[in-house]
């Protein structure tokens, strides 16, 4: 009971920090109802950043992506990717309130392509665009070290599970739907839904709306024992950053040299990102024939994936449009016309008030359901040939000897280079020609150790 | 040994850091709750004390003190406000703090007892896992697709509906947009009329006698000479059913010998029927011989007027050529349509409304005398509240979403006699007249007054909070009582003068649509899900209830004793108007109903959704 102390204190603080964070977000004292003769002064728009200081703040990314790079694949320090990672929480996090993120950063681009009207700031590019060059070429040192969402759930992995793989990947289609929506959402000028519903940013601030503070909490909370359980499930960026990650030449690698197969590595990673060596025996003639049965048949199935995607995609338009807030009224002033009258509907008193005529609102509700048509037909498609993808992934066994890690879905942590003995006996400065049996042995020893503890 | 040790103390530090900064957190957490509970128990927000104050200040605005009063308060409430904001505010810092430690010192302590990341062991084979994967990643998909198309088919597209509906415009009234139509000699009413021949031949030729169509035809294109002249009867009104709802709007018809048994299908004592160019829920009006009803739709309003003798069609004119009417219609539900209004007609002219706010007055030999357009209704529905007419004033209720509003034009020439702002919400009622001591008030219902005002300057004498909603039913009236009521509102009874209060209310059964109508010292209420109840008029107990598988949009009418009412299947139910509620009858029409009957003597005329028929035996 006494070793659960510890664990069922963390619960409460974090329970405390929503109460507290709640009640910060209460409401403003009003101004008094009767004449003071005070004239309330103008609202002044906040001063924006300093150009300068945006620019430092993407050379602090730069700075932390090579950093972080560099220990994760040359350094190959846990140690140092931990304090690193600690250091964007404060920064990126805490100091800069979580804004800007690169993760938010897919919706301002998007928003550039398909609105011309919208100039994307160079900050906001560069922090899209930097992370996804990194992991092109060293992996997802962006979710190790640079990115304080991730930080803020790696700092409270306590007693992860593992869940079954079937579980993972269909949890992990989720990022591919929520990027989806973002990207469309952003692109018609609806919303911001992964600024909206960032669980952390709550947290950073110190304050928000009461959603928010309490996803936040409960992110963390989960991430106790489903480590960084918004990076797996929902990261739209994550996304991006897996599909470039996959191409990276300079990896991390579990072990600098031999792997001994002792499946340290594996039991380190709380992310289930290690990947076993792929016995014969999948890879029998008969294995493999029932496979590129199944891999033809999904290659086949991919086209009617998208097709059959986007058809029912721009079937979803209307209801999707609807995320739009001129939509939204116009069609709840169609539906329920009796609103005009309710004067604690602020939105349509708001619109009232516009001067802007029904007919207007009508019209430009009309344009962006159009694009939202458009849209939803182009999303639907993408979400098919994902679907199809990760299908086909699922029958292709690609030959792996040693214990690897997956690279898409390693966020290079190095809590397997940790684990690793022979990395250990490496910073130890031993003999590089390293006895195989001798560690294996010393392997037994510190599970024998842990199992004891 | 001594390393042992050393982690052993290692250990115990961190495990008595991290309870102590968890003890701590737990204690700020409590305060902060207290903190919370007691901010909601007396939240300065909302203190009580002020609130008394401000209002009395509405009252007292000049007093000093008063002012100086509330800003001590004020002043207290708002230290108080921001003291526990203080109090919050430091709290989570300390509770970031201690969490900070506590999240540090259980980290050590973990990664101390080596038991951190350490996964669950999970044994998965392969092949198995990796079916298992491609199953439920079909399955999810199939779902998340599946869910996308039933939401994208069960997505009402409002905007595309409300686009093919056309244009809704809240113009105002243009105030001196009335088109009147010079008194023309006889040969240039025959030169007019000429130009509509087209319409009234072929409309003449849709009549389709059903039994002894009568000799006396009119010709259409005979030129007649515009009536100049206004004459004012009041027993006119009661031998021609010549507004909604009949003589004042009340209910009751006063003639006899009205038929029983009919059948539309089968023609049974169907004397004829023909079938109306354009569709609208309106009842039509009679005077003498003629019968008046109105249509409409995007291309057209029509008012139409038929021999109501033998159904021949004697002219049927459009409504163009109006000052301010919109080139697009309103956009009105289905229904409801463009010409729900009744018309009203008076022995010199027969007058009609339609849903884009045009006002139109013909002679009764189809000559337009006025035109004028009140501005297009704010209305979702479409405008549904039926002309009223009384001596020489047109009574016009046109509660829109902008405003309540009332007017009374001239019926000469449409000129605005007066025109009242009234503190009620949209409604789709329509006036009533009544007689108290020896004056003619107009009864209105709307959300949420019933209220009266003298017809002859529009002035509100009366009114009682009663009604709430979309106030679609009219009200009764007998013996000093009006009755008024509305779905979700109640029944209520009421005495015409100002001050009254409820002589007695119900809200068992309340109409959606259909008027109440009083006789004889009952009242009778129909609902739209098919209950048609009597109640005692001047206690409000419950006489009879009758149930019926359809509901009823139509008014329920008295005439020969008999109540008459028609549901929304077509069949008119006929009882007896006493306390017995005897069934008489309940003959059919054929075809859907949602007008009143029409009386005249030994005949009723019908309009069903398609056609208008003559029943007579």
């Amino acid at each position: 009971m006494l070793k659960k102390i510890p664990n069922l204190a963390l619960i409460l603080i974090l329970f405390a920090l929503l109460t507290g964070s709640f009640l910060q977000a209460q409401q403003r004292f009003p101004k008094p109802e009767f004449d003071t003769g005070y004239v309330q002064p103008d609202p002044t728009t906040p001063e924006p950043r300093a150009m300068a200081l945006e620019y430092f703040d993407v050379l602090v990314l730069l700075a932390v992506l090579s950093l972080a790079s560099w220990l994760a694949v040359k350094k190959r320090s846990r140690r140092g990717l931990l304090w690193l990672s600690v250091f964007s929480l404060i920064y990126f996090g805490f100091y800069r309130d979580g804004c800007i993120c690169s993760i938010g950063a897919i919706q301002n681009v998007a928003l550039s392509i398909f609105d011309p009207g919208y100039a994307i700031s160079i900050t906001a590019l560069l922090f899209f665009i930097l992370p996804l060059l990194f992991a092109l070429f060293f992996g997802r040192t962006f979710c190790a070290a640079a990115c304080p969402l991730g930080a803020i759930q790696d700092l409270v992995v306590i007693n992860p599970v593992s869940i079954p793989s079937w579980i993972r990947k269909t949890l992990g289609f989720i990022p591919v739907i929520y990027l989806a929506l973002s990207v469309l959402f952003a692109a018609t000028g609806s919303d911001f839904i992964i600024c909206r519903y960032d669980p952390f940013v709550g947290i950073f601030r110190m304050d928000g709306p009461f959603l928010m503070i309490f996803l936040g909490i409960t992110f963390l909370l989960l991430g106790m024992f489903y480590a960084r359980p918004y990076c797996r499930v929902f990261c739209p960026y994550g996304v991006l950053l897996s599909w470039m990650s996959k191409f990276s030449k300079w990896h991390l690698s579990i072990t600098p040299s031999e792997c001994i197969k002792c499946k340290l590595c594996k039991d380190s990673c709380p992310f289930d990102a290690i990947e076993v060596p792929v016995e014969q025996a999948y890879r029998t003639p008969e294995v493999s024939r029932k496979n590129l049965k199944r891999f033809i048949l999904y290659i086949g199935l991919i086209p009617v994936l998208i097709l059959l995607g986007g058809w029912i995609g721009s079937k979803s338009h209307i209801f999707l449009s609807r995320v739009h807030p001129d939509v939204y009224l116009a069609e709840l002033m169609i539906s329920q016309p009796e609103l005009k009258e309710d004067e604690e509907n602020l939105d349509i008193q708001a619109f009232l008030e516009s001067g802007d005529t029904f007919e207007q609102l009508v019209d430009q509700a009309a344009v962006i359901r159009e694009k939202f048509r458009k849209g939803s037909l182009v999303m639907g498609g993408f979400i098919g040939l994902a679907l199809g993808i990760t299908l086909m992934n699922q029958v292709v066994f690609r030959r792996r000897e040693d214990y690897e890690p997956h690279k898409g879905d390693c966020f290079s942590c190095g809590r397997c280079m940790d684990y690793c003995p022979i990395d250990s006996q490496k910073s130890k400065g031993e003999s590089q020609k390293l006895n195989v049996e001798s560690l294996k042995l010393k392997v037994e020893n510190q599970k024998s150790v842990k199992s004891k503890g | 040994m001594k390393n042992n040790l050393d982690q052993e103390q290692r250990i115990s530090l961190a495990h008595r850091v991290a309870l102590i900064s968890g003890i701590f957190c737990g204690v700020v957490a409590l305060l902060l709750i207290l903190n919370f509970w007691h901010m909601k128990q007396h939240e300065p927000l909302e203190s009580k004390t002020i609130e008394v104050l401000v209002e009395r200040l509405s009252s007292e605005p000049g007093n000093e003190e008063l002012k100086e009063e509330i800003r001590s308060f004020d002043l207290l409430a708002r230290k108080a406000y921001f003291t526990s904001r203080w109090q919050v505010k430091t709290g989570t810092w300390l509770l970031l703090f201690g969490g900070i430690v506590m999240a540090a010192s259980l980290k050590v302590y973990t990664d101390l007892r080596a038991r951190i990341e350490a996964p669950e062991k999970v044994t998965e084979e392969l092949l198995r896992a990796r079916a298992n994967s491609q199953y439920w990643l079909m399955v999810a998909g199939g779902l998340i697709l599946g869910f996308s198309l039933v939401a994208g088919y069960l997505s009402n597209d409002y905007l595309k509906e409300y686009q093919a509906m056309g244009v809704v415009e809240e113009t105002e009234q243009p105030q001196d947009g009335i088109e009147v139509i010079k008194v023309f000699p006889a040969q240039e009413s025959a030169d007019t009329l000429g130009s509509d021949s087209a319409i009234e031949q072929e409309g003449a030729s849709g009549a389709e006698a059903i039994e002894g169509a009568g000799d006396e035809t009119e010709t259409a294109t005979q030129p007649v000479a515009v009536q100049t002249t206004s004459r004012f009867n009041r027993d006119d009104f009661k031998t021609n059913q010549a507004t909604f709802r009949g003589y004042m709007g009340q209910g009751v018809s006063y003639h006899k010998n009205i038929p029983e048994k009919w059948n539309g299908s089968t023609g049974e004592n169907i004397k004829w029927k023909v079938a109306f160019s354009k569709p609208g829920y309106n009842t039509p009006v009679i005077w003498d011989d003629k019968l008046f009803i109105s249509g409409g739709d995007a291309a057209s309003r029509v008012v139409a007027c038929y021999n109501r003798n033998n159904g021949q069609l004697l002219w049927e004119k459009e409504v163009t050529g109006i000052p301010g009417s919109p080139a697009a219609m309103p956009r009105v539900t289905d229904d409801t349509g463009l010409a729900a209004p009744t018309m009203a007609v008076d022995g010199n002219r027969v007058y009609a409304i339609f849903a884009t706010g045009d006002v139109v007055a013909f002679d009764l030999q189809g000559n337009k005398i006025w035109g004028r357009n009140l501005g297009v209704p704010n209305n979702h529905y479409g405008h549904s509240s039926s002309l009223q007419v009384w001596e020489n004033k047109l009574v016009v209720q046109y509660d829109t979403n902008t405003r309540g509003r009332m007017l009374a034009l001239n019926t000469a020439n449409g000129e605005t006699l007066w025109d009242v702002e009234r503190p009620v919400h949209i409604s789709w009622a329509s006036p009533a007249l009544i007689e108290v001591n020896g004056k003619i008030q107009v009864i209105t219902t709307a959300d949420p007054y019933v209220s009266g005002h003298d017809l002859e300057t529009g002035a509100e004498i009366w009114k009682v909070e009663a009604m709430m909603g979309e106030v679609g039913p009219s009200v009764a009236y007998e013996d000093g009582l009006v009755y008024a009521t509305n779905e979700y509102a109640r029944l209520v009874a009421v005495e015409p003068k100002p001050g009254a209060e409820f002589t007695w209310e119900d809200d068992e059964y309340l109409s959606e649509a259909a008027s109440p109508v009083a006789y004889n010292g009952l009242l009778y209420l129909a609902t739209s899900y098919g209950v048609l109840v009597c109640y005692d008029a001047l206690t409000g107990e419950k006489q009879w209830e009758k149930e019926y598988n359809e509901g009823f949009y139509s008014s329920p009418m008295i005439a020969d004793g008999k109540l008459y009412i028609i549901d929304l299947d077509g069949v008119t139910h006929i009882i007896k108007a006493d306390r017995s509620g005897t069934v008489v009858a309940d003959p059919e029409l054929g075809e859907g109903g949602f007008a009143l009957p029409v009386f005249a003597d030994g005949v009723i005329y019908l309009r069903g959704m398609e056609h208008l028929y003559c029943v007579g035996e």
